[in-house]
């Protein structure tokens, strides 16, 4: 990994102190143990139940469209900017690009981000590429490439998801021609228990199994993102150990849930759409 | 290469009829060629041919000190090599991000300790463990990558010798780690459930694994299944399309199918040749 010797990086073999706190010396069973008791989990949610979602378009003056979305703790701002030409292209490409750059804030996780991206900054670009690419009709501006920043502020679980839900509703602000909205949800489970929409902590307790010879183990993260009047599956991305008949219904259980976001997706659009038009009739 | 509407069609006609341009069914793959051994300055290798995608995988293995997190595991990581010989497209930066892409699935799908064990790879709880590198060149671009750079993996690991450790001296802070003289005293690593993937591919209304160049241009979007022993580990939406629900779970049954039909034969192929090690006139 090279590293940005312009900037002040600080040592780079410093840990955060929480993995020292003996909170954090328990197995993985007392800790779900803690997160899911009697079927609720511990800020009350039943398990398929969504976290309350806060929109607003417009926070980023200098671009073109913006959007700010806040998961309860989870907050992300996402920038579009105007198409210009794709830089060091020398041949006619027929379908527009997208550039996304997902980042965490140094400051979003309880670990201190770098300021170049890591691996799983960009995988999850290209997760959000991905989904988008499949969102925006790329033959609307050939040869032409849309800028598209997501910037973490904090991070406590489902941040991909919030952002690209986030970054539909930047790109309608920014009025690039798409096909539809997109909405994404993440999906914890393990063992039996499903969570939509996990916290930083409930993610940690899905990534690994508590036992490995029991038969019942499952565990894992799914991230989808829906097109929803299309009913169409933009971005689909699974880890961890499921079996297939678990991932299909856990499938049927996201779609539902991806489904109940758009309101609010819709609800900040038309709260925008009467702002300029009151705006513009104002100035009239 | 790039295909015209009339040459699409007849690829996608061929899928329609269950009968594909090269004259597989849906559901079969190109021949394979398997070696190991071939690089000896590593502890395991593997190079895979899939008719013309051909894919060499080292895995090298140094000392390290485990994530304070995680103190009990080894650590394992892999890197993707897309260098221009295997086809023009990947010449200066090109291939970086397909790389990235192949070597991000690589380590989600086996992240879960239930598709490999990294505990093996301890060496001294919180201070020393192995390392594994797992080094993936591609010296030829036919098609396919995914699949045939999972099967290489996991018979490069299964081909891999662990040193065998005899003693281990702490002092203080010091810890010294006397690793077997004997070569041929090592340790194999626990490949069982090591991942297999599958490139499901949606051309018309029907899927298919294992698609050619032509087919490939061919296809609207593509899922990449992961799967280890009984369970899905990965699963990776790729190309540019979206799917409805549905036709993903039929993506995903099929990776499912021909994954586990793949496992099974690399199995037997794996369990049929000679565990290295026997050779040579000393031993």
């Amino acid at each position: 990994m090279p590293i940005d010797h312009k900037r002040i990086n600080g040592p780079d073999d410093t840990l955060p102190y929480q993995l020292f706190i003996k909170l954090n010396r328990q197995s993985l069973s007392q800790k779900y143990k803690e997160l899911v008791q009697n079927g609720k989990r511990h800020d009350s949610r039943t398990p398929l139940q969504h976290r309350k979602i806060f929109m607003k378009t417009g926070v980023v003056s200098q671009a073109k469209g913006s959007a700010y979305i806040e998961v309860e703790k989870t907050k992300v701002i996402v920038s579009v900017f105007d198409p210009r030409e794709i830089p060091n292209r020398q041949d006619y490409s027929l379908k527009g690009e997208i550039y996304c750059e997902f980042k965490f804030a140094p400051f979003s996780c309880e670990k201190r981000r770098l300021h170049q991206l890591d691996a799983e900054e960009k995988q999850y670009s290209q997760m959000m590429k991905k989904a988008l690419e499949a969102t925006v009709c790329r033959h609307e501006f050939p040869n032409f490439q849309v800028d598209i920043y997501a910037l973490v502020l904090h991070n406590d679980g489902s941040a991909l998801s919030a952002a690209i839900t986030a970054a539909g509703l930047a790109l309608s602000h920014a009025g690039v021609p798409m096909y539809d909205l997109i909405t994404s949800v993440t999906l914890g489970i393990q063992k039996d228990t499903i969570l939509i929409d996990p916290t930083t902590k409930e993610e940690q307790i899905c990534r690994a199994p508590f036992v490995k010879e029991q038969e019942d183990n499952e565990h894992g993260l799914v991230v989808i993102s829906m097109i929803h009047t299309h009913n169409q599956v933009a971005q689909f991305y699974q880890t961890g150990s499921i079996s297939l008949e678990k991932l299909s219904h856990l499938i049927e259980t996201l779609e539902k849930a991806c489904a109940d976001i758009v309101p609010v997706i819709q609800q900040c659009l038309v709260k925008h759409v009467i702002k300029t038009i009151k705006k513009s009739s104002n100035a009239n | 290469m790039s295909l015209c509407e009339a040459e699409k069609t007849f690829v996608l006609h061929g899928v329609e009829e269950n009968l594909r341009i090269d004259g597989r069914d849906r559901e079969q793959y190109r021949p394979m060629e398997l070696e190991t051994d071939v690089v000896s300055h590593a502890f395991g290798s593997a190079r895979l041919r899939l008719a013309n995608t051909d894919v060499l995988v080292a895995v090298k293995i140094e000392v390290d000190a485990p994530f304070p997190d995680r103190p009990t595991e080894g650590k394992l990581e892999f890197f993707v090599d897309c260098s221009a010989n295997a086809t023009p497209d990947f010449e200066g930066r090109g291939g970086e991000e397909l790389a990235a892409e192949i070597s991000n699935c690589l380590s989600s799908a086996y992240s879960s300790s239930l598709s490999f064990d990294l505990t093996k790879l301890c060496i001294v709880k919180g201070r020393k463990c192995w390392k594994l590198y797992v080094d993936i060149l591609i010296l030829e671009c036919g098609g396919n990558l995914f699949d045939a750079i999972s099967i290489a993996v996991k018979v490069a690991l299964w081909n891999t010798q662990v040193p065998k450790v005899r003693c281990i001296d702490m002092d203080g802070n010091t810890v010294d780690i006397n690793v077997c003289q004997d070569m041929f005293e090592c340790q194999r690593l626990d490949v069982e459930n090591a991942p297999v993937m599958v490139t499901v591919c949606k051309i018309g209304d029907k899927c298919i694994v294992d698609p050619n160049a032509a087919e490939e241009q061919c296809s609207v979007g593509s899922v990449v299944v992961a799967v280890s022993g009984n369970r899905l580990s990965t699963v990776l939406q790729t190309g540019m399309g979206s799917l409805h629900p549905l036709t993903l779970v039929e993506c995903l049954k099929m990776g499912h199918k021909v994954g586990k039909k793949l496992d099974e034969a690399v199995k037997e192929i794996l369990e049929k040749s000679p565990k290295g090690g026997d050779v040579g006139f000393l031993n």
